[in-house]
């Protein structure tokens, strides 16, 4: 169960927020998103391994907290997506895939002329096909 | 620009596969197009140094989207941290994405360590633009140095970038350079990742 997903500018500026589930505190998944922008900057500046990992996108599990999971991906513009789920047995593959679409989904709603680059996303576009997104997260074939 | 036209089928765009968009813009609407931008541009100001402005400033709009778009259709995306990686990527990937083929050449200045120069022999937006003698050095190559500095900007690279037109002996034209000059912090932290 994905339980928000959050778009994060490059001066860690929140540009999107969306929670999924109206269970929990609008409040604490803010806070939880907040957290993992510290573990995104201490990746990003002291690499684990060199070589071909050193600038990959996809960030990994970011860090596990209470029953939640953390992901991140960071895009070429220092852009970073936050995933927060609550699932236990969650795929790599999965996370990635979701990352891709949801980097598609947000390459199309940055390339809008009207959008200011550094202000919150407000298209309704977007907002909609994240939700969708999110739906078919975890109904692949032997998810 | 040409090879970035993309048509949307608003089908379940998610399903299908990320292509190239093989589907290109028409040289003759993209020139009208910018032709037009240009005169709007000139009716709002009274002096060069602004219209050169407010052409860059139009450019690095069009330079923060394009960033995101290649480095979102490039498979294997990596983040490029170094100067040359990035500057290989300006002259290379951005330019084949905009006009259709790569940039001329791509030298480092002399004078100053922090200067590069992206060189053309023709650039595709100046093509059916000539400059009246009393406009002085103004280049409509600011456009495409707007791009280069959104895309520069945007991917943690702060630099002021200019074109300028170099006479060269044995053509008519002169060829355009785009003069790229990188800030301080940048030459700081490229000497430090050694």
């Amino acid at each position: 169960m994905i339980v928000c997903v959050a778009v994060v500018g490059h001066q860690n500026n929140p540009l999107y927020i969306q929670s999924f589930t109206e269970a929990d505190d609008a409040l604490k998944l803010h806070h939880i998103v907040h957290c993992s922008l510290d573990v995104v900057d201490e990746r990003v500046n002291n690499p684990k391994k060199s070589g071909p990992t050193l600038n990959e996108t996809f960030l990994g599990m970011l860090y596990p907290t209470e029953n939640y999971k953390v992901y991140g991906y960071l895009t070429n513009t220092k852009v970073k997506f936050i995933l927060v789920t609550t699932d236990l047995d969650v795929r790599d593959a999965d996370v990635r895939n979701f990352f891709r679409r949801f980097h598609a989904a947000y390459v199309d709603a940055v390339s809008n002329p009207f959008h200011v680059p550094g202000k919150k996303i407000t298209s309704r576009v977007f907002a909609d096909r994240v939700s969708n997104i999110v739906k078919s997260f975890g109904f692949s074939p032997t998810g | 620009m040409i090879g970035v036209g993309k048509m949307k089928q608003y089908t379940n765009v998610l399903d299908r596969p990320l292509s190239k968009g093989k589907q290109e813009v028409s040289l003759s609407a993209f020139a009208f197009l910018f032709s037009e931008l240009v005169q709007y541009n000139q009716t709002q100001v009274d002096n060069i140094a602004e219209l050169e402005r407010r052409l860059e400033d139009a450019g690095y709009a069009v330079g923060a989207r394009v960033l995101e778009l290649l480095c979102h259709r490039e498979k294997g995306n990596r983040r490029e941290t170094r100067l040359l990686g990035i500057l290989s990527f300006v002259h290379s990937t951005v330019w084949k994405v905009l006009f259709g083929k790569v940039a001329d050449s791509l030298e480092k200045g002399t004078e100053h360590e922090d200067e590069y120069m992206i060189s053309e022999k023709e650039l595709l937006v100046n093509r059916f633009i000539s400059i009246p003698k009393d406009m002085g050095t103004f280049n409509c190559g600011a456009f495409v140095a707007g791009i280069v500095r959104g895309v520069l900007d945007n991917a943690g690279f702060p630099a002021v970038v200019t074109a300028h037109f170099v006479p060269v002996e044995g053509q008519q034209r002169p060829r355009t350079t785009i003069l790229i000059k990188f800030a301080e912090e940048v030459l700081r932290r490229e000497a430090r990742l050694g």
